[in-house]
């Protein structure tokens, strides 16, 4: 899952947080008179905050809520829909004025300060063997902060390379069809394909760092080593692979558009759908998109998940499902998680997201109900791959994304530093950031 | 080439409107194009093929009506009672002298600093104190005190600007207090208070970051927020459904802004005072 959107919100976290310990103060003082109520009769109401925002998910959330209110007329869930621009502020005035709900959706880069902070519920009791044992351990670990399970995991996305048929077959490219393909292979097709005025790879890098953080692990690239305000930066091989073999395609193989390396990753399906390019990496949930808004001709396939030298790994960012530990339902509202997350539950909720389900069995499940259409099972077996990150953990990890890393990644592909320069960039950065 | 002055000049006009409406005309535009062709390589104001579609869902999918209403209530509301409250204020604050008057000073100009992430939490306490939280009362409440210091100094400029003599005029031929300011100075104020109203409207009906922290329920959602949700996760955007519902937002400003329009004027005061 791309963690563009809400990790740029945690750049001012620390500040923020400073702010608004003054801020509580006097609002405390202002309202020391005022006092809570408290209804302790009737059936128990759980607020669910849902950032659901597609029409096919917000039905499907709605139709799985309306399912467990059935099933328990004693502890209803009411969905709070939000949207996700600016979730972070209100979760963090939710959260300090003691209003935040009973279940909060957010995504792992976003919701692990909170837990450091203590505001999220420790759900290790209420996660069931079944369920524990269903959720690969690296998107476990993902949500799991000093031990405890702050969230459940439901959806994620990858980065899959999308493929024009007759492009491919016209170049004389036999179509990979194994579990993987290699990053060399990637190479070796967007030269083929490079010719005639098509380019080989379009592949949309205004923002790279997402991009290049997520797939670094198949590169044995880490960047971080640590937690909290006790991390460290590392920028080695692993960590300049990607963005060097990138710069090599771009300038001496000159089989990526060049163009695409300025725009984002939607903007460069519109080339994709004109046939200006045989390829384009995308976060996985733009096949929906793909199916819907590609020409009639265009003949697409997603290709199989991308393999560097030390395997096919990508980092998790998964969408996650926590509890606010100032619930007075906690056992209630994790309950109502199992449930949302039971196999058929995540399986249908994925389907509408157009996005990978966090356990193994939804998967399953996922890909034996859609089988290859639109690209459904490369997609899904690339999320056996999906592996926790140490960025997730990292304090000032979005300010050293939005300030030292995007600049520093976009010079360099716009050749205006080499790669020991990025290297240095990225390192002095977070040295100056982190001390 | 004088002859050429006259048509340089409406062209030159021209080029400006165009400037200016461009923005708009392609969100129109946007706003009945199929998502295949927002996502194509085509540049063209004219749709392929008219798809009205994207106001049924903007209008269907996220209460779009009822969030423009709320948007409406509010910002009529907060807009009244900053002119209400503006208007006499300014007015000492224009025409008396001393400490007082330095002391409104220093308290508009010192209420403009601080940022508004320091002022949200002590303010969503205070309103839920008051049992209004999350509720549209709330919310112009905040809208109001956020809008006033400006207001109070922008105000206080128009008021600047009517003379003293006409004032006093007034005076000379028996007028008290109370009907030189209704007669005389109120009157003169109006494009003062006219620009005054479009900048509170504006300012609340654009206003995200309160309404966002301070509303809870769906059904007290303001229009900011309602749109915003149209910008989901994963960086997807419905962007034909959101340019019809910005298009759709669009039409009580301007409808706000036309009724408004003709007292905008300036210059009302030329040749008031001789000398």
């Amino acid at each position: 899952m791309s963690p563009a959107h809400p990790n740029r919100e945690r750049s001012t976290m620390k500040s923020r947080r400073a702010l608004l310990a003054c801020a509580l103060a006097t609002g405390l003082l202002a309202t020391a008179c005022g006092g809570g109520s408290g209804d302790d009769s009737g059936p128990v109401t759980l607020k669910f905050q849902s950032l659901s925002d597609q029409p096919a998910a917000i039905e499907a959330t709605n139709k799985i809520v309306k399912a467990w209110n059935d099933e328990h007329p004693d502890v209803r869930v009411e969905v709070v829909p939000a949207g996700w621009d600016g979730v972070y502020d209100k979760l963090i005035t939710q959260f300090n004025a003691g209003s935040a709900p009973d279940i909060v959706h957010y995504e792992a880069a976003g919701i692990v300060p909170f837990a450091v902070d203590g505001y999220l519920a420790d759900l290790s009791p209420y996660l069931s063997e079944q369920t524990r044992a269903d959720i690969p351990k690296g998107i476990l670990d993902s949500v799991t902060v000093d031990g405890q399970v702050i969230a459940y995991p439901t959806e994620l996305q990858s980065y899959m390379v999308f493929a024009n048929r007759k492009l491919l077959q016209r170049a004389g490219v036999e179509i990979p069809t194994g579990p993987t393909m290699s990053w060399e292979q990637l190479r070796e097709i967007a030269k083929a394909t490079t010719k005639d005025g098509t380019y080989g790879l379009g592949w949309g890098l205004s923002s790279p760092t997402a991009a290049f953080m997520a797939l670094a692990p198949g590169f044995g690239g880490k960047y971080f080593e640590g937690t909290g305000d006790n991390t460290t930066i590392s920028i080695g091989e692993g960590e300049t692979a990607l963005p060097e073999l990138v710069h090599t395609m771009a300038y001496e193989d000159k089989s990526i558009m060049p163009v695409t390396l300025t725009q984002s990753g939607s903007k460069t399906l519109a080339p994709f759908y004109e046939g200006q390019i045989a390829m384009t990496v995308q976060g996985s949930y733009q096949a929906a998109n793909i199916a819907k808004d590609a020409p009639k001709g265009l003949d697409w396939v997603v290709l199989p998940p991308l393999a560097g030298p030390a395997g096919p790994e990508q980092a998790a960012n998964p969408q996650t499902l926590s509890v606010n530990i100032d619930s007075e339902h906690v056992e209630e509202s994790a309950e109502f998680i199992e449930f949302f997350t039971s196999t058929e539950n995540l399986a249908a909720l994925n389907e509408a997201d157009a996005l990978i389900p966090a356990t193994n069995s939804a998967r399953e499940a996922l890909a034996g109900k859609l089988g290859s259409a639109n690209g459904w099972d490369a997609i899904l077996s690339s999320g056996e791959h999906l592996t926790s990150a140490p960025y997730l953990f990292v304090d000032k990890y979005a300010q050293w994304k939005d300030t030292v890393a995007t600049p520093a990644f976009q010079r360099y592909l716009a050749r205006e530093t080499d790669a020991a320069g990025l290297a240095r960039e990225l390192e002095d950065g977070w040295n100056s950031i982190s001390n | 080439m004088r002859f050429l002055a006259r048509p340089a000049r409406y062209a030159a006009l021209a080029a400006y409107i165009l400037f200016l409406g461009f923005p708009l005309l392609w969100l129109i535009s946007a706003s009945v194009k199929s998502s295949a062709e927002l996502n194509s390589l085509s540049v063209n104001l004219l749709p392929q093929q008219w798809h009205w579609d994207n106001y049924g869902q903007a209008l269907e999918r996220q209460g779009l009506v009822r969030s423009a209403w709320n948007s409406l209530v509010v910002a009529l509301t907060s807009t009244a009672l900053v002119i209400l409250i503006a208007l006499p204020a300014s007015y000492v604050l224009a025409r008396l002298r001393g400490k007082v008057r330095m002391a409104g000073v220093a308290w508009i100009l010192v209420s403009q600093v601080f940022p508004v992430v320091l002022v949200i939490l002590p303010l969503f306490l205070i309103l839920r104190t008051l049992g209004l939280s999350d509720s549209l009362a709330g919310l112009t409440l905040v809208h109001m005190t956020y809008m006033l210091p400006f207001a109070l100094w922008m105000l206080q400029g128009y008021v600047s600007a009517v003379p003293v003599e006409l004032e006093e005029a007034g005076s000379m031929d028996g007028a008290s207090r109370l009907t030189v300011l209704r007669v005389i100075v109120f009157p003169l104020l109006a494009p003062g208070i006219v620009a005054t109203a479009m900048f509170g409207f504006v300012s609340s009906w654009n206003e995200f970051f309160f309404a966002l922290v301070l509303l809870q329920s769906p059904e007290n959602y303001t229009l900011p927020i309602t749109l915003k949700m149209f910008i989901g996760g994963e960086g997807k955007v419905a962007l034909g459904p959101l340019a019809a519902g910005a298009v759709l937002a669009a039409i009580p400003s301007i409808v706000f802004f036309s009724l408004l329009r003709r007292r905008l004027t300036s210059g009302l005061m030329a040749g008031a005072v001789k000398g």
